[in-house]
């Protein structure tokens, strides 16, 4: 750059009044700010040879490469799904079991299962399908489980979606049994997992169960829930009643969570994702429900 | 000037001096919202169930709160002192001042009132509804009309390149908002645009471009080409830089608003001129670098001494490092990575915060002691202001360039299977520890902000009402 000691001013001067006078020099522009600003101009007009750039009357300028973001956008697509359409066709065409057996295919499932997991299951269900207690989202990482946890049974629940109903049973909460009834109740549910504070309560809370609250008829005569329980020697009927002689609670292990759950009910509901689903709810393909059964199969606690 | 002058003339800093406390109170609100954001970010419980409180409405009124409050009373403030002194003559009219100062003023508090109740029109940093936009647009007339009826007064046949700057950035402001805001109304708060689709969209973008372009880049160019020299007490580096720039400048820029919709619906030739002409807008920003820095050879040594020339370079600095970057992120394919990450959010913030913040803090410094026709309270706290203001910008960006980069890698993420590594929840929980960063700096900057309205208030108290200053 030029020294601008040598420099002249232009001559003129603003605001002389107050403090130091505004003065001009006139350097020339600096060299490397004229020549780099020239080749911008260059590199632009350059760009405007290769690409898409100048409307016309008609049309515009297409450019010498003939590139344009939607063809750029087609290859692009094409090649992610001829990359996976070998795997995808294998998916589609063997059954659960068939895939699981495959490690290389169960490698490709899963890893797009894991991909639609994180955006549409996670949500609820959380990273890594750990569950959250405070919506009574159930743990998928565990093998507790409340319809089944073999591969077909995860994919129909995907499918068709589920419900879970368990009745209020406070009177004023659309039940018919007192407070203290409801507190014999809870006593006796704690007593299944060894929590019983007050035998007496539950004892008195055991004949409720068995008898005109009529619990066992879904969670089964030893409280075990759905899947593993029986009523008077036959399996209990599939409506997905949780196990109450473990450690695992969907809404909380808290005695107050027990209690509200017993006094107000409780209303589960997983949406259908295919097949069990209104038209517009149909948002994920049988490919993409199948990848997803594998995954959700393959977070630790599948049968 | 050697003659005596046959009438005395007052200089009308009445106006300036309502604008210049407007600046900083609306700076602290404008900078205590985006703190409140950029918690609300870290901890999504703090936007509450009250929809007042939402991030998606307290957002514009963060931006219009800085942008157009502060920025906006700023550059009234200077470019009303600044064409006075260098016209060497009064404001053309007491009456548009003050038209200028109420209705801004109003337009303010129409929209703090409106945003938080969700009447807006939806367009980014052209929200208010459409007779907001008509106060807006009288409330410009008139600014327009008192600066030039300045100029045309003026006691000089030169007019001096603070002045143009000001000037290009009234006038591209003003075609700029009706442009974009042109619409039907339906009832008092809604309206249809004129334009629909993709060509709204391109409409919203060349002003929203724009907006940063002559509103945030001109017209605070204006404001450096007074204040640098004059703090420095050095003559403008080059006159022929400051030409050439300046219509390179008013030039390149108006064509730059399509690179906001690269990989849209936006036609592949309106995107191509958009990144073209961002980088060709590279160099003519840059002069206004090179004038502000190049003006201090001869005077580095006073930067040991004076803080607020320290602001005047530590802000050009920000300045061609943001006009630098953002080019960069105009070209297709670096745009496809930062695109719709923080990456967009920390370049507007190295220039909002390093540029035009903290060259609008010089300008107050030197201006509001000669306003009053005094001292300033404490220069310590001014160094103590830069400190702050600097280091809270660096964090800021810093954290978002980290977050922003991060985020957009984990976007793009494939395994070896094809299918996306990373879902969007997790791109999210990966950036929470600098959205916590983020508000550290943000913290920083307003404590500076805090600083400068304890230091120029108290400048104030010590100072005259009644002071004011002679052209001759």
């Amino acid at each position: 750059m030029a020294d601008q000691h040598d420099v002249e001013t232009t001559g003129h001067q603003w605001d002389s009044e107050e403090g130091y006078p505004l003065k001009e020099f006139n350097n020339p522009l600096p060299r490397w700010w004229l020549y780099s600003f020239y080749a911008t101009v260059i590199w632009a007009v350059v760009y405007w040879v290769l690409y898409p750039a100048w409307p016309m009357l008609d049309g515009y300028t297409k450019g010498m490469l003939g590139w344009s973001m939607h063809q750029e956008f087609a290859q692009d697509s094409k090649a992610a799904l001829a990359q996976k359409k070998a795997s995808n066709d294998r998916l589609e065409k063997l059954s659960l079991k068939e895939i699981a057996r495959d490690n290389s295919l169960l490698q490709h499932a899963m890893s797009g299962g894991k991909a639609i997991f994180g955006d549409f299951c996670a949500p609820c269900h959380g990273s890594g399908g750990v569950g959250v207690k405070a919506g009574g989202f159930p743990t998928l990482a565990d093998d507790d489980w409340l319809f089944g946890g073999d591969l077909d049974t995860i994919y129909e629940t995907i499918d068709k979606g589920r419900d879970g109903a368990m009745p209020a049973h406070l009177q004023g909460a659309g039940g018919a049994f007192s407070e203290a009834q409801v507190n014999d109740l809870t006593e006796y549910v704690l007593s299944l997992s060894k929590r019983s504070q007050d035998a007496a309560a539950a004892q008195r809370g055991d004949q409720l169960f068995h008898g005109e609250a009529g619990c066992n008829g879904c969670h089964g005569d030893l409280g075990n829930g759905s899947i593993k329980g029986t009523v008077a020697g036959s399996p209990a009927p599939p409506v997905g009643a949780p196990n109450l002689t473990d450690a695992v609670w969907l809404y909380g292990s808290d005695p107050a969570v027990v209690r509200a759950s017993i006094a107000k009910g409780r209303t589960g509901h997983m949406p259908a994702w295919g097949s069990g689903a209104k038209e517009t709810g149909k948002r994920l393909t049988p490919l993409q429900i199948k990848q997803l059964a594998l995954y959700v199969h393959g977070l630790g606690g599948g049968q | 000037m050697g003659q005596q002058a046959n009438q005395t003339l007052f200089y009308d800093y009445d106006v300036v001096k309502k604008f210049s406390i407007a600046a900083v109170i609306y700076a602290i609100v404008g900078f205590l919202v985006g703190v409140f954001l950029a918690l609300e970010l870290a901890f999504p419980d703090l936007n509450t169930t009250l929809p007042y409180l939402s991030f998606g409405r307290l957002r514009p009124l963060h931006t219009s709160a800085v942008i157009f409050a502060f920025g906006g009373s700023v550059l009234f403030a200077t470019s009303y002192y600044v064409v006075q002194r260098t016209c060497k003559t009064q404001l053309f009219s007491r009456f548009l001042s003050n038209l200028t100062f109420w209705g801004w003023n109003l337009v303010v508090v129409l929209v703090v009132i409106t945003y938080p109740l969700g009447i807006t029109q939806g367009k980014e940093y052209a929200e208010p509804i459409w007779p907001i936009d008509l106060l807006i647009t009288v409330v410009w007339v008139a600014y327009f009309i008192n600066f030039v009826g300045t100029l045309a007064r003026r006691k000089d046949p030169h007019i001096y390149v603070a002045n143009w700057f000001y000037l290009a950035f009234i006038i591209a402001v003003a075609m700029l908002h009706i442009v974009n805001n042109l619409a039907i109304p339906v009832n008092l708060t809604d309206s249809y645009p004129l334009f629909s689709g993709v060509q709204d969209a391109m409409i919203q973008w060349w002003y929203g471009h724009n907006a940063v372009g002559f509103f945030l880049t001109a017209g605070f160019l204006g404001l450096m080409y007074y204040f640098v020299p004059k703090q420095a007490e050095r003559p403008v580096y080059s006159y022929r830089l400051s030409v050439v720039h300046f219509w390179a400048l008013s030039f390149m820029y108006i064509w730059a608003g399509p690179h906001h919709l690269h990989y849209t619906a936006l036609p592949d030739w309106a995107s191509t001129l958009g990144a073209t002409f961002s980088i060709m807008l590279l160099l003519p920003s840059w002069g206004g670098m090179i004038n502000g820095i190049m003006t201090l050879s001869g005077a580095w040594h006073k930067l040991r001494t004076d803080p607020v020339l320290r602001f005047f370079i530590v802000s050009l600095s920000f300045y061609g490092m943001s006009t630098f970057e953002g080019p960069m992120m105009s070209i297709k394919s670096v745009n496809a990575l930062s695109h719709y990450t923080d990456w967009t959010i920390g370049h507007v913030h190295s220039g909002t915060l390093g540029w035009v913040a903290m060259v609008s803090f010089g300008a107050l410094y030197h201006m509001v002691p000669k306003l009053w026709g005094v001292t300033i309270y404490s220069t310590r706290l001014i160094n103590l202001h830069f400190w702050l203001s600097t280091v809270g910008v660096v964090i800021y960006i810093v954290a978002m360039w980290i977050s922003g980069i991060m985020q957009g890698l984990m976007w793009r993420a494939y395994d070896s299977f094809g299918n996306l590594s990373y879902s969007f929840a997790e791109t999210v929980a990966a950036m929470h520890p600098y959205y916590l960063i983020r508000a550290v700096g943000g913290i920083v900057f307003l404590l500076g902000a805090l600083l400068m309205a304890y230091n120029l208030a108290m400048t104030v108290r010590g100072g005259s009402r009644q002071t004011q200053a002679v052209a001759r």
